[in-house]
């Protein structure tokens, strides 16, 4: 059973990879030279942004200040970066809504199956809407790569070296084990 | 922020930044002399040369929204979530033009795009002064010009096209609002004070720079030193968007001193 403080720090990382994955897509869009590309990372950067809000919202309730982000490990760190480096547009669309978003699911589901789900239920309510609203997006992103064959990826592998490399990391969550500073939002 | 010399443009003596990426099929003109500037309601082709131009505005609206996000880490959370929801508008304008163009029978990249806002927007390194242009400059002027098209549009018999422009007008009154509250903020700051004095001097010095001159033309031969850029101010949607009754009489003013000096 996870402590306050344990539920704290999971939905502080998690709130810490949306809004990294928000400034990513944000990254893309004007360097991404495919406008349907651009205008559905566009659109997808407000979908992340309420991610993280609703996220940040709730490290409040565990005793966080509001819109508290917590640095994943670093292993985790440095595989988003090495991921979401790539210039090329098939492969940002495909490690983006194939790799990173299916991995973070596979994470919210873990933690829903191991939390008690009437103490933690404010945390299981965003969880579920967030899983919801982002298979939405990969149906988004599936829905234009069926339009635009521009976008087939060629090379699998960079994907298969991210999942690989995530689904072998247990936690992805630096537990501290000290209080938490106030004033430490970002 | 600092940007590299590869990431910028030298037009006519001042440097802008480097456009974003854009798709082969477009033709990008740097200049008015290199697009097209017809405004013509009459003329499916002149129509849909000015919802293709607005399709890549709106499309730069996201890039600089975007980027902003990207350049200023370290603004509050509640801006940053004011830009993200921007990013969606933007793209929804995109997507609304892009459609209307393809229900007239035009296509993506059928006439050239200047990316004017960006370039301009891009080079502004703090974020007082992008909102100050960006928003309450561009963007405001928006608020004068879309209700303007809208009732041409409306006036000539074409209701589809004027419903996207007043729909895309009551988002932009958000987005004006939002920049007017955080601007208002900032004027608390002296730095953000000179900061937005920079930038509006650079913005200034760049309009200058680009006035078309006497006999130039558009790629379509519109002499565009004798183009009427008057508008009415829309003093009901400024006011909406959180400009106050005083500014909006020195818009006014200057609008009335302008016009007065074009009929001189």
């Amino acid at each position: 059973m996870m402590t306050v403080r344990e539920r704290g720090e999971t939905v502080a990382t998690l709130r810490w990879i949306h809004v990294r994955l928000m400034e990513t897509l944000a990254a893309w869009v004007p360097t991404t030279p495919e406008m349907e590309v651009k205008l559905l990372f566009g659109a997808h950067i407000w979908d992340m942004a309420q991610h993280a809000d609703a996220l940040g919202k709730r490290t409040h309730e565990l005793r966080m200040p509001l819109q508290h982000s917590i640095e994943p490990e670093e292993s985790y760190r440095s595989l988003l970066a090495d991921t979401t480096s790539t210039a090329n547009t098939a492969e940002r669309v495909a490690t983006f809504y194939d790799a990173i978003l299916p991995a973070i699911a596979a994470r919210c589901r873990h933690y829903l199956e191991g939390t008690d789900r009437l103490l933690d239920a404010p945390t299981v309510r965003i969880l579920e809407h967030i899983l919801r609203e982002q298979e939405r997006m990969i149906a988004e992103s599936r829905e234009l790569r069926e339009q635009l064959p521009v976008l087939e990826l060629h090379d699998a592998a960079p994907l298969a070296r991210f999942l690989d490399a995530e689904a072998a990391m247990p936690t992805i969550v630096h537990h501290r084990g000290e209080p938490v500073a106030a004033g430490a939002a970002s | 922020m600092q940007l590299d010399p590869s990431e910028t443009r030298v037009v006519r003596g001042v440097t802008l930044r480097r456009d974003p990426a854009r798709e082969d099929c477009f033709v990008i003109g740097h200049h008015e002399t290199e697009v097209q500037a017809a405004r013509d309601y009459g003329s499916v082709e002149a129509v849909r040369s000015m919802l293709h131009r607005e399709y890549n505005n709106e499309t730069q609206n996201t890039e600089v929204a975007a980027q902003t996000l990207v350049d200023f880490p370290d603004a509050p959370w509640e801006l940053r979530m004011q830009l993200a929801r921007q990013c969606w508008d933007e793209t929804r304008h995109a997507r609304m033009f892009l459609r209307r163009v393809i229900e007239l029978g035009g296509r993506k990249g059928e006439s050239p795009i200047k990316n004017g806002d960006w370039s301009i927007v891009g080079m502004i390194d703090s974020l007082p002064g992008r909102m100050l242009v960006q928003h309450r400059l561009f963007e405001g002027g928006v608020l004068d010009s879309f209700r303007q098209v809208a009732r041409g549009f409306r006036e000539s018999g074409d209701a589809r096209t004027a419903e996207i422009f007043e729909v895309i007008l009551a988002d932009e009154i958000q987005h004006v609002r939002f920049a007017n509250q955080w601007l208002r903020h900032f004027c608390k700051q002296p730095r953000a004070v000179m900061q937005m004095a920079a930038a509006l001097n650079f913005a200034a010095g760049v309009f200058r720079a680009l006035q078309p001159k006497p006999g130039e033309r558009s790629v379509d031969d519109v002499d565009l030193a004798g183009v009427d850029h008057s508008i009415v101010i829309n003093s009901d949607d400024r006011q909406h968007a959180g400009f106050t009754a005083a500014e909006i009489a020195d818009l006014m003013q200057k609008d009335s001193q302008l016009e007065q000096e074009l009929n001189a």
